[in-house]
């Protein structure tokens, strides 16, 4: 019996066995495409943020009042991506922001492939402008586009009030990799059992270091939080370099 | 990879996942055993999950150490906030609270052929 895997092969039957070490990620080819991804949005002059959190959280609404709230502080420009339609882009077209639209055609997630083809369809848009912010406004899912890098400098997920405070704690990998967590749509904190506590505290309890901000895009509170972070996130373009 | 070492059969393929990759363990040993009904080469390939233990790390005085049993749900390899809602603190300084460290990898480490 063949000593290695006890088969029953002779040892001379193995003689031609290979081991080959790999010690890759999965995910290397998402990873090595989205660094790429990275240098191209540094080379544009932009900071790139992905946007996380499940359908119907306010991602296209925040994005629409962001645009209606622009003081000439910062510009940006939109990667949406859905798995059908065109509707998110024309929506933020209509506010006089660039955008563009990329389906998935079926996947619950964008990859960095998706979002590089985006960046070009977006340089065609845009012509020789360049936008100090570009979001990338990913799939509604709070489970897979958690584990795909995309190039982006930084990570934020959103959480609805009717949506509940539980969120973090259950699809916590949206959680781990991100940097600014937003509480979205305060202004119905009146009407749900949403403990913005409980919300804060698990989502600290995996990632210590996340920021918060509490925000109703709807009747303008808190927004002045998130366009402080927008202007800072333009000026920060140092490690764009690096 | 197995073409290119012009292999008759992938014998072993060793992968390793961590614990937060969100992974689900049943859910990709089921896909390996489709992908071996459809891949001739994969036919004969035995599985091997390499499943390192979840690492914590402490707030304040940045040490990592293994989670210990009861820390963690991980009945879906995943954590809740539980570890904060227990109020466990680290054991080096018994002061900071803890949160998951790293294992969010999917590896593929060895593939084994002939």
């Amino acid at each position: 019996m063949c000593d290695t895997c006890g088969c029953q092969t002779t040892k001379q039957g193995h003689q031609d066995r290979k081991l080959l070490e790999i010690n890759k990620s999965l995910l290397a080819a998402n990873d090595s495409v989205a660094q790429k991804n990275r240098k191209h949005f540094g080379e544009m002059g932009a900071r790139a943020i992905n946007l996380i959190s499940s359908p119907g959280a306010g991602k296209t609404t925040l994005l629409e009042k962001t645009a209606e709230l622009l003081s000439g502080e910062f510009t940006f420009a939109v990667i949406e991506g859905d798995i059908e339609t065109e509707r998110d882009a024309q929506r933020i077209r209509a506010k006089g922001i660039p955008a563009v639209q990329i389906t998935t055609g079926g996947a619950c997630h964008l990859d960095s492939t998706l979002v590089h083809k985006g960046i070009h369809l977006l340089e065609k848009e845009l012509g020789k402008g360049s936008p100090g912010l570009i979001f990338i406004e990913n799939v509604g899912n709070l489970v897979c586009p958690a584990a795909f890098d995309l190039g982006e400098h930084k990570r934020v997920v959103m959480v609805s009030v009717p949506e509940g405070s539980d969120k973090p704690a259950k699809y916590p990998r949206a959680f781990m990799g991100s940097d600014l967590f937003v509480i979205t749509k305060v202004d119905l904190l009146p009407y749900f059992d949403f403990s913005i506590d409980e919300a804060i505290r698990c989502a600290r309890a995996i990632n210590p270091g996340i920021s918060v901000l509490t925000l109703s895009a709807k009747t303008g509170e808190g927004m002045e939080g998130w366009m402080d972070f927008l202007k800072s996130e333009s000026m920060n373009q140092d490690e764009n370099v690096a | 990879m197995a073409f290119q070492h012009q292999a008759r059969k992938v014998t072993r393929v060793v992968v390793k996942i961590g614990p937060f990759s969100g992974v689900v363990m049943d859910s990709f040993t089921f896909a390996f055993e489709v992908l071996k009904e459809d891949e001739e080469l994969l036919r004969h390939a035995h599985l091997e999950i390499i499943r390192p233990g979840p690492r914590l790390c402490c707030s304040l005085c940045g040490r990592e150490m293994d989670a210990e049993s009861g820390d963690l749900s991980f009945e879906h390899n995943m954590l809740p906030g539980q570890l904060f809602s227990k109020g466990k603190r680290c054991s080096h300084c018994g002061q900071g609270s803890l949160y998951p460290s790293g294992g969010d990898e999917i590896l593929l480490m060895q593939i084994e052929m002939e």
